[in-house]
């Protein structure tokens, strides 16, 4: 056991502890976090800034707003519920369009009115916000996600977590829904999580359930080197997302849609430490040398060539080939 | 890093402080640092608390006495604006005696002092060794005296001498309960005064010098402890004490006869309690010691001088910083999950009332029954807090049927059961199921196993008596608990949970 903690050390492998201290509470002020945690704000930010967004369809603040819900939801192309302050994908039900007598879950299930009606509620009465405050419903824009990963996903919409420090963006991945993750791109519940080159945004090496992995579980399919599309793009929009915000560690998570390209989908203040299995690395060095870079007189695309430099100079051959 | 160099500075400052007035305690007044093995002496106090209004309070109450045969130090009356006279005669024992004309507002009286316990050895006041007049209860009417006579004189024909006399009449009053003659005879008093009366007239009558006592049992610190009573009698030249039920290990005599202890005038919302402590006697030793060279500094840092009371419920609140080091080192250095922060150690108190196994079977008894029937009410689609609602409802229902269950079988079980703080058991609950939906049956069962882990750690840390005695004696320690809670508040090392987590990682990396 002492062998595997002087590994971790010499991989400089970062832990919730340092990652709470170091990077959370010194960069991250509380005031600030509102801007993430309440995902209408956030879209309101990135509008502002010119960051796509899905479409925001509307509100269900209170009970009164409730009859709004049928015509809300009454959308061909479907749409998608979530909780304004939700936390880790939880309390979000996708909806694939009208069918008879009710909607199309993303599971191929019928879902009556009622049912999601209970849905909302349970939203409202805060069953998934952070800490069990009255929340608000959103009702937006479900993204139609892009065929390149197709091949190594399994029913759900995969999306890209970059991480971002002080604006500099310093490591991603892309994470791809599973059987077992019922369709969410979700880790904790089984989703696979897959390492990107950051320079180039190729894929590399996957994990799933805190273990390695080459291949994607149900398909079968190699992971690494898929090319993620507009890739640049979305590394500007991670960078521009400390600018709207200002908090100093962020993880943007982003979608690629099939006809709107990459948008933001919500940002995370305090974002997992598990990218560090899929890059196969441990990111302290990179961490390091983000906070102690110049960031004086750069913009969001001044960085992004800042990170890519940084990027070749710290990370190790043999985690990138 | 100036928070850094600002944290460990604070540490370091707390820390001196409280060696510093720890070192004082123990090598300038000799504190000693182990809790002694003898507890012979009790703390007791009679605690009065009332409402008046306006009229003449008279308030009476037996207090101990000291005697060749019985020890009692270090009195203390708080008296507030009354009068305070003691009264004492050989019959009865000693009265404080309380009085007030115009008193207003709700007020506090009490008495404190040190005893040490006697035993079913201990020999009995000397008065009791003179011969007792034969002569019939005075207070019967004709016809029970002829009845009491026949009834004597039967008793004395069974017997073969006063020993087995004194057996034969406590076998007739206190065991057959049934027999009619004595409910005839039973003087009009409440139990067990009734039969302890006429147990004590029936031995005079016979020449042996008997009395009904009146006191404590001194068996455990009690917040609340009732009187008791019981026959005390001389035979034979020897001493013995006659107690209903099991006798006792140590108790202490108050008084005598048939008088309440208590007796209050002009007064309402009347609660009088009394309380007793057992003492490390070597320890009180020191703190009298301590308590007679004037006011130290050191006495500012000391539980002693509160109401015995009062000292009980720190007692427990001392040793909850312990259990919460406990919990911080858990989470920080070994990372295991718990539902809410400082849940395990609610429900580590909680066992305290339960015993450790005990506690164990009843919550997870309590959260299982719970969860099931959160599950049903999931299909129900209820909205969030009348669902917790239903739920804490049904929790006391199942409190209540277990310990209609446990009743026949284990009495202290049932009991303690009904303290189980049920709102902790909620949202246990609740959040268990939520975790079980939104993650998995395994993430669930993970995060209630650690808690329970955690409770049952934190429970043997805050029950752990050398823990207690520290913190109770030297409260000062409680600034090293917060010193080192500072320093795990800036570690930022891996913690062991993440050793197992990343460990492919490090097989990576060794490559």
């Amino acid at each position: 056991m002492i062998g595997t903690w002087i590994a971790l050390r010499k991989a400089g492998l970062l832990g919730i502890n340092e990652r709470n201290l170091r990077l959370v509470n010194d960069l991250n002020p509380r005031r600030l976090m509102r801007l993430v945690n309440d995902k209408t704000e956030t879209k309101r930010l990135a509008i502002e800034a010119g960051i796509p967004t899905p479409e925001l369809y509307g509100l269900i603040r209170n009970p009164l707003d409730m009859r709004n819900l049928e015509k809300l939801l009454d959308k061909p192309d479907g749409c998608v519920i979530k909780p304004a302050n939700g936390s880790q994908g939880n309390g979000i039900q996708v909806i694939l369009g009208p069918m008879r007598g009710g909607w199309r879950r993303s599971n191929g299930q019928r879902a009556l009115f009622e049912d999601l009606k209970f849905h909302v509620n349970n939203i409202l009465s805060g069953m998934y916000s952070l800490s069990g405050q009255p929340d608000v419903a959103m009702i937006e824009y479900r993204v139609k996600f892009d065929e390149v990963f197709d091949p190594i996903s399994f029913g759900g919409v995969p999306d890209i977590r970059i991480i971002v420090l002080r604006g500099i963006p310093f490591v991603a991945m892309v994470r791809l829904p599973t059987a077992e993750s019922d369709g969410k791109a979700n880790l904790h519940k089984g989703g696979v999580g897959v390492g990107l080159d950051l320079v180039s945004g190729r894929t590399m090496h996957g994990m799933q359930n805190g273990k390695t992995t080459e291949i994607h579980p149900d398909t079968a399919n190699p992971l690494s080197n898929f090319n993620v599309p507009h890739w640049d793009a979305m590394l500007l929009m991670a960078a521009k997302a400390y600018d709207v915000t200002g908090l100093g560690y962020l993880g943007a998570d982003i979608v690629l849609d099939k006809g709107k390209g990459p948008l933001l989908l919500e940002l995370n203040a305090r974002p997992g430490l598990a990218i560090q299995i899929a890059n196969r690395m441990g990111i302290r060095p990179l961490v390091n040398a983000a906070l102690e870079a110049n960031i004086d007189g750069l913009d969001a695309e001044g960085r992004v060539e800042l990170a890519k430099k940084l990027y070749r100079q710290h990370v190790p051959e043999k985690v990138i080939a | 890093m100036t928070s850094t160099f600002h944290t460990r500075l604070l540490a370091l400052v707390l820390t001196v402080i409280a060696l510093t007035i720890f070192g004082i305690k123990v090598f300038q007044y000799n504190y000693p640092l182990t809790p002694g093995t003898q507890t012979t002496t009790w703390d007791f106090e009679i605690y009065l608390d009332f409402d008046t209004a306006n009229q003449p309070v008279r308030i009476e109450t037996f207090i101990p006495s000291n005697s060749d045969t019985r020890r009692v130090s270090q009195e203390q009356y708080y008296n507030g604006a009354f009068g305070l006279r003691l009264e004492s005669d050989d019959e009865n024992g000693r009265k404080a005696i309380w009085t007030y004309r115009y008193p207003n507002d709700r007020k506090v009286l009490r008495y404190r002092a040190r005893l040490e316990g006697e035993t079913q050895r201990s020999p009995l006041p000397a008065e009791m060794h003179r011969p007792a007049d034969r002569e019939p209860p005075a207070s019967l009417n004709d016809l029970e005296r002829q009845a009491f006579l026949v009834w004597s004189s039967d008793m004395r024909r069974r017997s073969a001498d006063d020993d087995s006399l004194a057996e034969l009449i406590l076998q007739e009053i206190f065991v057959q309960k049934d027999a009619d003659e004595i409910e005839a005879l039973l003087p009009v008093l409440p139990p067990p005064l009734d039969r302890l009366t006429l147990a004590a007239e029936a031995l005079q009558s016979q020449g042996i010098r008997a009395r009904v006592a009146n006191g404590v049992y001194l068996d455990e610190a009690r917040r609340r402890t009732e009187v008791q009573h019981w026959l005390e009698y001389h035979v034979d030249g020897r001493d013995k004490r006659y107690f209903i039920g099991p006798d006792p290990k140590e108790f202490f005599t108050v008084w005598y006869g048939t008088e309440e202890m208590i007796r209050a005038d002009g007064v309402f919302d009347f609660e009088p309690q009394i309380s007793i402590q057992p003492i490390d006697s070597s320890a009180s030793d020191v703190v009298r010691k301590a308590a007679r060279d004037a006011r130290t500094p050191v006495e500012l840092f000391s539980f002693d001088r509160l109401p015995v009371t009062t000292q009980l419920v720190y007692q427990v609140l001392i040793t909850i910083p312990a259990g919460i080091v406990l919990l911080v080192f858990m989470r920080q250095f070994i990372g295991i999950e718990t539902l809410g922060t400082f849940m395990p150690i609610l429900i580590g108190i909680a066992f305290r009332e339960t015993a450790l196994l005990n506690g164990l079977i009843l919550f997870t008894m309590l959260v299982a029954l719970g969860l099931a029937m959160r599950f049903y009410l999931e299909k129900l689609r209820l909205l969030l807090v009348p669902r917790l609602a239903v739920v804490l409802i049904f929790i006391v229902i199942c409190m209540a049927v277990i310990a209609q269950v446990m009743n026949g079988a284990n009495m202290r079980m049932g009991l303690s059961i009904s303290l189980f703080p049920m709102v902790i058991l909620t949202m246990t609950i609740e959040r268990m199921s939520i975790m079980w939906e939104e993650y998995s049956a395994e993430d669930a069962i993970k995060a209630g196993a650690g808690s329970m882990l955690v409770a049952s750690l934190s429970y043997l840390v805050m029950t752990n008596k050398h823990i207690e005695y520290l913190l109770f004696n030297f409260p000062e320690l409680l600034l090293i608990l917060m010193a080192l809670c500072l320093l795990m508040g800036k570690y930022t090392g891996l913690r062991l949970s993440e050793i197992f987590r990343f460990r492919e990682l490090a097989k990576q990396a060794e490559k």
